[in-house]
């Protein structure tokens, strides 16, 4: 018996190994490649004959190049097309002042007077919308294709429409349909974006351009973000430290406002939302208006859901059998409400915006999994409602005030934001003495009995930049800072409180080196300090207070940069290529917890002596575009001299741990590769097919797990999709039926205390359409989420270390109604 | 720089060779003759019983740790299929609280534990839970948790 069992396993090693390099060289073949036509590139640049032209790039007041605007010698008949680079040539004969034109759909048509004198000679137009309303899809489109195609790093732009229609229990899960994009959650409504298998403070996650603080380390803790709130999301995998600072490691996820309203303009629309798995109802009111200069924009959102419901009726919390009523896991019920207010100044130069919001959520925890030690269920007082809020839960209040400005002046764009923003989360639960706590709760603690954890971080951040238009170069400088003030309370103990600063400079570089050639160069400096206070437990053990904190402070500073190519060349191939550096401080939890986290039965022991974490990625993306087809490949590679890793040990602790496992932060070489594809091919104007695959492998190269990967890797996926336009029906515009079915494999690859997860495959219906509704459209979509009630197990969910199955089958109807002018 | 990705790709192709990497759990047996405590069994106040158990590991022992408290609220985590008869829900006065750690001697893939617990006198009798924690090297851990009676 153990010798079969062996062989099996012997097996599937062989497996793993055999992919990784398949994949590997499938990966050095790309490297090749890219090399080789950047070689080509090199040599093809240098001959450009002296011609006598007037030529220059387009670019929006973003920055981004802009292709196909139309540039005209007034008076002449003469006219030139930017490329996708933005760049564009004008043949001229005589040496006189001539009035070049530049315009563009959706933009304000500017006009320069270029005083010609022979040889070549260069101007630069920077193009501002004409309103700022890009609500139009198509636009939209245009803008984000105009991003990918001038950023070096792998970018996914999606937009409303996409939120709509893949509507997910939060923002995060939404975009979890992105390849390479997965999430860390827990219930039904909270969850935290992992972007290729890194997460937490991994992947820095911007809101109105500053970043967004909560308590992103926790895996029971969400993103306090709203998501009818979001007009478009940016995804960018990749080392992006160079602008980001510490944390973009794996990548950004930067989620964006809606755009101001048109001139004259006042309106709204009311969002409805229904959800049969969890029965949710939840209503999003936006009203809106603009005069010439000024405007206002505002929100109110609120979502109400009762316990959600898994395809099982019983769960085994380690090893410990819990019965589900009706399959609806006890108290994971909640409510949230999310609060918005815009308003603005719009100007010819100047432009600035103030983001009032206020986002709060309560939910409970599963009650037979809160502190693994199941105590205090009373399947009586729980199971009483489906939507009652019982201990143990959380709740979350996340306010931000955001003020981003911009100035526009010459070749100048001068840019600032400037925000303030409190994350107060607290987690309430019976009392329960872990360890050597008393069994009674002392009257006379000043911490309220059922307060288990308080966190309160205020953060102030400011971030400045000037973006300048050099002929060819668009240099971008600035600098960003950060401020933290962290306060705990409650009567457990994971973390202590403490201060931090951070700040950077950086410089970067986008250089057009050829119509066809973009450059890209960046370097930051950063500085970062650590003040971490004391804490002594409140309970004595074995006849002791434990100081479990000393105050201490840490400093750091990193030097990051990164490099990167887009070659866009006429026709149907584009190739981005990106090497970069990236840092992350390590965190107060990694430096300082001295702690029981007894949703692991694991005592999690800090390292004060831990370095600044380095990565070092290389990004290829390789596209192919045609009328029929879009595929895009994108590998990548990185490595980490010294990633931060919360090592469970061989070892037991009585004093600090009260006898559990000793879990403790360390630092190993970590290598990490894998990538994604995307293959999408349009049948006919009705019908489209899509693939979206995906896979990594992660390893540790040193340390006491070498050899073993990361925690929360996910396994190998792929998304088949079928969508079905009828753009034969009039009455229905931008209608769609679509079918995604993800096939996922086992993850087998896994680090203690990890299980194993099996794989499985998952369907997923979207349909929608726009009606006419008092002469505006109103949208209507409908969603059937885990359409077969399939029962899975998903490796990065939160509850999976419990054998806790995903929700079942979820049908979620959503309207949007517009109304006004 | 993507001639640099390959040398350090190549530097992670020669590394993976897949060692023997440890993915079991170790075992915690109370089958062995004289095990004790047992699932539902007794210990008396004012005596001292011995804590006998045998623990396996496929690669190496870590460490095994003891936690004796009381569940008069009736949080039951037992990780056995039979249950015990319980007492009545009640106020804990002076509960019994014991959490010790049992040191395994380095290199053993097999250990049998004997540790010899004292139950004092004025202990509240009743409901108590027996925790076993067992790790081994990898850092692989398993729980098992059994109901006992005070007396």
């Amino acid at each position: 018996m153990p010798q079969g069992k062996f062989n099996l396993l012997f097996l599937k090693k062989q497996t793993a190994f055999c992919c990784g390099r398949y994949v590997q060289s499938v990966y050095c073949l790309l490297c090749a490649t890219a090399i080789l036509f950047i070689l080509l590139v090199l040599a093809t640049t240098n001959v450009s004959a002296q011609q006598n032209v007037i030529k220059g790039r387009v670019s929006s007041h973003h920055g981004h190049p802009l292709s196909g605007v139309v540039v005209s010698l007034a008076g002449y008949g003469t006219q030139a097309m930017t490329d996708s680079t933005g760049s564009f040539k004008l043949p001229v004969s005589q040496q006189v002042n001539y009035t070049v034109t530049a315009s563009h759909v959706g933009y304000k048509t500017q006009s320069k007077t270029v005083s010609y004198t022979g040889g070549s000679k260069s101007v630069t137009f920077i193009l501002h919308p004409l309103n700022h309303e890009l609500e139009e899809v198509h636009i939209q489109d245009n803008r984000a294709l105009n991003r990918k195609q001038s950023e070096s790093m792998n970018v996914e732009v999606v937009g409303k429409d996409f939120i709509q229609r893949n509507l997910g229990g939060s923002l995060m899960t939404t975009l979890s349909r992105l390849p390479g994009v997965k999430t860390i959650g827990i219930g039904s409504g909270q969850s935290k974006p992992l972007i290729r298998g890194l997460g937490f403070n991994r992947v820095v996650v911007t809101d109105k351009g500053i970043k967004h603080e909560g308590q992103q380390w926790g895996a029971d803790h969400g993103l306090e973000l709203d998501q009818f709130a979001a007009s478009e999301v940016e995804i960018l995998k990749g080392a992006a430290s160079f602008i980001y600072g510490s944390d973009a490691i794996a990548g950004v996820i930067d989620v964006k406002p809606s755009l101001p309203p048109m001139p004259g303009t006042f309106g709204g629309s009311v969002d409805l939302i229904g959800k049969t798995n969890n029965s949710l109802y939840g209503t999003s009111v936006n009203v809106y208006g603009r005069k010439k200069n000024w405007f206002f924009d505002s929100r109110l959102t609120y979502q109400n859901y009762g316990d959600y419901k898994v395809p099982t009726d019983t769960v085994y919390v380690y090893d410990f059998k819990a019965r589900l009523p009706n399959r609806y896991l006890r108290n994971t019920a909640g409510r949230e409400s999310g609060l918005h207010f815009n308003t603005g100044y719009i100007g010819e130069h100047f432009r600035s915006t103030i983001y009032l919001s206020n986002v709060y959520s309560r939910s409970g925890f599963f009650a037979n999994a809160h502190g693994l030690e199941p105590r205090q269920v009373d399947t009586l007082l729980h199971d009483q409602s489906r939507r009652d809020i019982q201990m143990p839960y959380q709740e979350v209040n996340h306010f931000k005030l955001i003020n981003r400005s911009q100035y526009h002046t010459g070749k100048h764009l001068l840019q600032a934001d400037i925000g303030y923003q409190r994350n107060f989360r607290q987690e309430f639960s019976i009392y329960v003495n872990h360890g050597f706590m008393p069994p009674i709760y002392p009257t006379t603690l000043n911490i309220p009995q059922n307060l288990e954890r308080e966190f309160d971080k205020q953060v102030y951040s400011i971030n400045a930049r000037d973006v300048l238009q050099l002929n060819r170069h668009q240099l971008t400088f600035g600098f960003n800072a950060e401020h933290q003030d962290n306060q705990i309370n409650g009567w457990s103990f994971l973390v202590p409180a403490f201060k931090q600063t951070t700040s950077g400079i950086f410089i970067y570089d986008k250089f057009a080196l050829s119509e066809t050639v973009l450059l890209h160069g960046a370097l930051r400096y950063d500085y970062g300090r650590l003040q971490t206070f004391h804490y002594s437990d409140w309970f004595p053990s074995e006849g002791e207070f434990v100081t479990r904190a000393n105050a201490f402070t840490r400093s750091f500073n990193s030097i990051v940069w990164s490099a990167g190519i887009n070659y866009t060349p006429e026709g149907n191939f584009s190739l981005k290529a990106n090497l970069g550096k990236s840092f992350r401080m390590p965190i107060a939890k990694e430096l300082a917890a001295n702690g029981v986290n007894y949703h692991y039965f694991s005592y999690e022991q800090g390292n004060q002596g831990l370095n600044a974490e380095q990565s070092y990625q290389a990004d290829v993306t390789l596209g192919w575009n045609t009328n029929k087809w879009q595929i895009q490949l994108s590998p990548f590679y990185n490595y980490f001299p010294n990633y931060i890793y919360l090592n469970p040990t061989g070892r037991h602790d009585i004093l600090y741990g009260a006898g559990n496992q000793v879990f403790n932060y360390s630092q190993s070489r970590v290598m990490r590769y894998g990538g994604e594809l995307q293959v999408k091919y349009r049948v006919n104007n009705w019908l489209s097919a899509e693939a979206l695959g995906e896979y990594l492998y992660a390893e540790q190269l040193s340390g006491e797990k070498k050899g073993f990967t990361l925690p929360f890797s996910p396994p190998p996926s792929l998304l088949l999709n079928v969508t079905y336009q009828p753009v034969q029906i009039k009455a229905l515009k931008d209608a769609y039926l679509s079918v995604d079915y993800r096939l996922t494999a086992a993850q087998n690859n896994t680090v203690p205390p990890e299980r194993e997860t099996q794989g499985y495959r998952v369907m997923n219906i979207q349909a929608g359409t726009k009606v006419n509704f008092y002469n505006r459209p109103l949208m209507l979509s409908l969603q059937v989420q885990n359409v077969f009630d399939t029962r899975y197990l998903n490796h990065t969910s939160f509850y999976r270390l419990i054998q806790l199955p995903e929700a079942g089958r979820n049908i979620i109807l959503s309207a949007k109604i517009p109304f006004g002018r | 720089m993507c001639l640099l990705a390959i040398i350090i790709l190549a530097g992670g192709c020669s590394k993976n060779n897949e060692e023997t990497k440890d993915t079991e759990y170790p075992v915690i047996d109370l089958s062995v003759a004289d095990a004790f405590p047992q699932q539902c069994g007794t210990v008396k106040r004012g005596q001292t019983f011995t804590f006998r158990a045998r623990v396996t590991d496929n690669a190496e022992l870590g460490s095994v740790s003891v936690d004796i408290h009381h569940n008069f609220d009736h949080h039951s985590h037992s990780t056995e299929v039979q249950t015990c008869q319980m007492g009545a829900v009640k106020t804990p006065v002076n509960p019994l609280l014991l959490i010790k750690s049992i040191s395994i001697p380095t290199g053993l893939k097999t250990y049998n534990v004997v540790q010899s617990i004292d139950v004092p006198a004025n202990a509240d009798a009743g409901d108590y839970h027996f925790l076993i924690r067992l790790v081994d090297k990898a850092g692989w851990q398993t729980i098992k948790g059994i109901s006992i009676k005070v007396e």
